[in-house]
């Protein structure tokens, strides 16, 4: 049997699949089908400081080869999410990583501190898509300088590994990646969702406006990596599209350390466990020992 | 609940836009609460995200959906035929409570029959139904149904009651007693408000199915929520917390 385990911050994961934050609920919804352990980390929602309601609907909508999705960050808060979840991980002994963000630097740097160090939560994911209301709604992931400054103020503030988890909506991603590293980053999620909208032509108005997930954006992912991973050092989760075990080969070949999988798991709920046990049959079959030997294959 | 491979058995075009699908399932379905749901996938590889569809009917093996031709997802499926595979993930969410009450009152408008259809039958002894329609022909969505007391309005006045079903509800409403009557509803959002403004004075204790747009049915994304009186997380998920509600309770 292939080793399917990867180290992530001094943590072994026992596989490299994780889902894709605000795709997998609080983590408690998916039992009934499979649990949770059988990822290598669970990935929760977008949490914030305070509870937030999210936006009207309609909150999904579906494009060709995926979905927007403006879902507006419901969440019940980093504190309710402790006291309501974290039992059920501890009850498992499983990995988790707190993804999380705010509307001001201020709220980033207040949730973060909120986020008591635990043994089981290996990684603090911030979502630099969010948008800045103190700068024009502009997102925080933007601008290079900005993503510096916020990660370092966050870093100052936590003692938990920090993964920036970016935007594909700027100019060069690598300067943005090159940035989160400066800041002190210890890792990178890649990427987000990708903004889009539709239109309803027979009511002339816009059906919804928001992000676009699925595998339209695969490569969009895929690029992103490979051009992170030259300009840093530190490992890459890598999301964006993955339907199954051969989209994941794509994604470690490209550098990735990690996986996540989102919107997948909406079209079969069964994504995340058939592409653990295709990934290891697949190294099986063709001689790998070890996915690690998989990572930066593509790269030269 | 469960993710279950199924064949298509038929297909049936009943009249106009509405179809009914009866699948055979690999393995039966969990037990099913009237109102629950499925997951269905599309038949073929043209549409993206499943659809949520009420349970209609099943036994064992056999379950039934029937739907109404709506947008792609709807139409893709209304081509499908006899032996197309599929998969149905459910049942789902939450169903109807069916308390013990000398009236059960069933009002359902238009598909809305296909939200209610397992209800009725479980009830028929009890119910009284008021069904609304277009005209005398959709009266074939009725089916088998067997029921104590049918009252029917077609907005063109070819069967029943001139008009909507709510000003029909509204022309009994006076027979029936708040304390010992259950209602039931499932239709379009007009029907719903148009049900909750009767039962204002009257008060009755009701429950509706809602309808929302999903990506997964699981209560796992969040995008299918319905705004409740709930003051600390107003957003309730229709597939989580619902598809049925205490009308009393959400924001129409
Ligand atoms: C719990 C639940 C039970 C349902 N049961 C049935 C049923 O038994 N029979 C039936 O015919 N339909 C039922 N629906 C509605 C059905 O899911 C939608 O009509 C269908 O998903 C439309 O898909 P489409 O691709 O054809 O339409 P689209 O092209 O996606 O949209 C066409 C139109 O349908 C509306 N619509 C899309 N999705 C939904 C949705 N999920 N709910 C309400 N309106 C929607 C859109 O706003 C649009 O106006 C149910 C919905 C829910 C949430
Ligand atoms: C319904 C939905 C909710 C999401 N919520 C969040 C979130 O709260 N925080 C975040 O960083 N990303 C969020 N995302 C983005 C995903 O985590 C992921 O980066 C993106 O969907 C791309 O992966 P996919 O194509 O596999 O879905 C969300 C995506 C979807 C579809
Ligand atoms: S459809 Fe995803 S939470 Fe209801």
């Amino acid at each position: 049997m292939a080793d399917l385990s990867v180290n992530l911050f001094h943590n072994m994961l026992k596989n490299p699949v994780m889902n894709a934050s605000g795709t997998l609920g609080y983590g408690v919804e998916i039992e009934p089908l499979w649990k949770v352990e059988t990822m290598g980390a669970y990935v929760t929602k977008g949490l914030s400081l305070m509870p937030h309601q999210g936006n009207p609907t309609p909150r999904v909508w579906e494009v060709r080869w995926g979905m927007i999705n403006s879902i507006g960050l419901q969440n019940i808060g980093v504190e309710a999410f402790f006291r309501d979840y974290m039992p059920f991980f501890e009850q498992k002994n499983m990995p988790v990583i707190v993804n999380f963000f705010g509307f001001t630097e201020d709220e980033y740097i207040q949730c973060a501190k909120n986020i008591v160090p635990h043994r089981l939560i290996i990684g603090l994911e911030m979502n630099l898509s969010c948008p800045n209301i103190k700068a024009g709604g502009i997102s925080f992931g933007k601008e290079p300088e900005a993503v510096r400054r916020l990660i370092d103020r966050v870093k100052s503030s936590t003692n938990i590994p920090v993964i920036a988890k970016l935007t594909p909506e700027v100019d060069n991603i690598a300067d943005i990646a090159q940035a989160a590293y400066e800041g002190g980053a210890d890792g990178l999620t890649l990427i987000n969702t990708l903004p889009g909208a539709c239109i309803d032509t027979h009511e002339r108005a816009f059906k919804i406006r928001g992000g676009m997930s699925g595998p339209s954006l695969k490569p969009v992912a895929i690029k992103a990596i490979y051009e992170c991973r030259k300009r840093v050092p530190i490992p890459i989760i890598g999301a964006g599209g993955i339907m199954d075990y051969e989209d994941c080969l794509s994604f470690f070949m490209a550098g990735a350390t990690a996986i996540q999988v989102g919107t997948a798991t909406f079209v079969d709920p069964f994504a995340i466990p058939k592409i653990i046990q295709d990934l290891g049959d697949f190294l099986d079959k063709n001689g790998w020992d070890s996915v690690i030997d998989l990572i930066g294959a593509a790269c030269t | 609940m469960d993710d279950i491979e199924a064949k298509i058995i038929t297909n049936r075009n009943i009249v106009k836009d509405y179809f009914l699908l009866r699948l055979r399932l690999a393995r039966p379905l969990g037990t099913v609460v009237p109102g629950q749901f499925v997951m269905l996938k599309i038949p073929g590889n043209t549409v993206f995200l499943r659809r949520p569809f009420s349970i209609y009917d099943y036994k064992r093996d056999v379950m039934s959906i029937m739907y109404k031709v709506k947008g792609s997802g709807t139409l893709a499926l209304s081509n499908a035929v006899k032996g197309d595979s599929t998969m149905v993930l459910g049942p789902l969410g939450r169903g109807f409570n069916i308390y013990n009450k000398p009236n059960h009152i069933v009002v359902a408008g238009g598909i809305g029959i296909a939200g209610v259809h397992l209800l009725i039958k479980k009830i028929k002894a009890n119910a009284h139904v008021f069904y609304g329609c277009t005209d005398e022909k959709e009266l074939l969505l009725l089916n088998d149904l067997k029921m104590q007391d049918k009252y029917i309005s077609t907005i063109d006045g070819s069967y029943g009651y001139k008009g909507n079903v709510i000003d029909l509800f509204r022309t009994r409403l006076k027979d029936y007693n708040a304390r010992d009557t259950q209602v039931y509803a499932c239709g379009p959002e007009g029907m719903l408000k148009g049900l909750k403004h009767a039962l204002e004075s009257h008060r009755a204790p009701c429950q509706v199915l809602v309808e929302e747009r999903m990506a997964c049915g699981l209560g796992l994304c969040f995008g299918c929520v319905k705004k409740t009186l709930d003051e600390k997380e107003p957003y309730k998920r229709v597939c989580k917390e619902g598809p049925v509600f205490n009308l009393w309770q959400i924001c129409l």
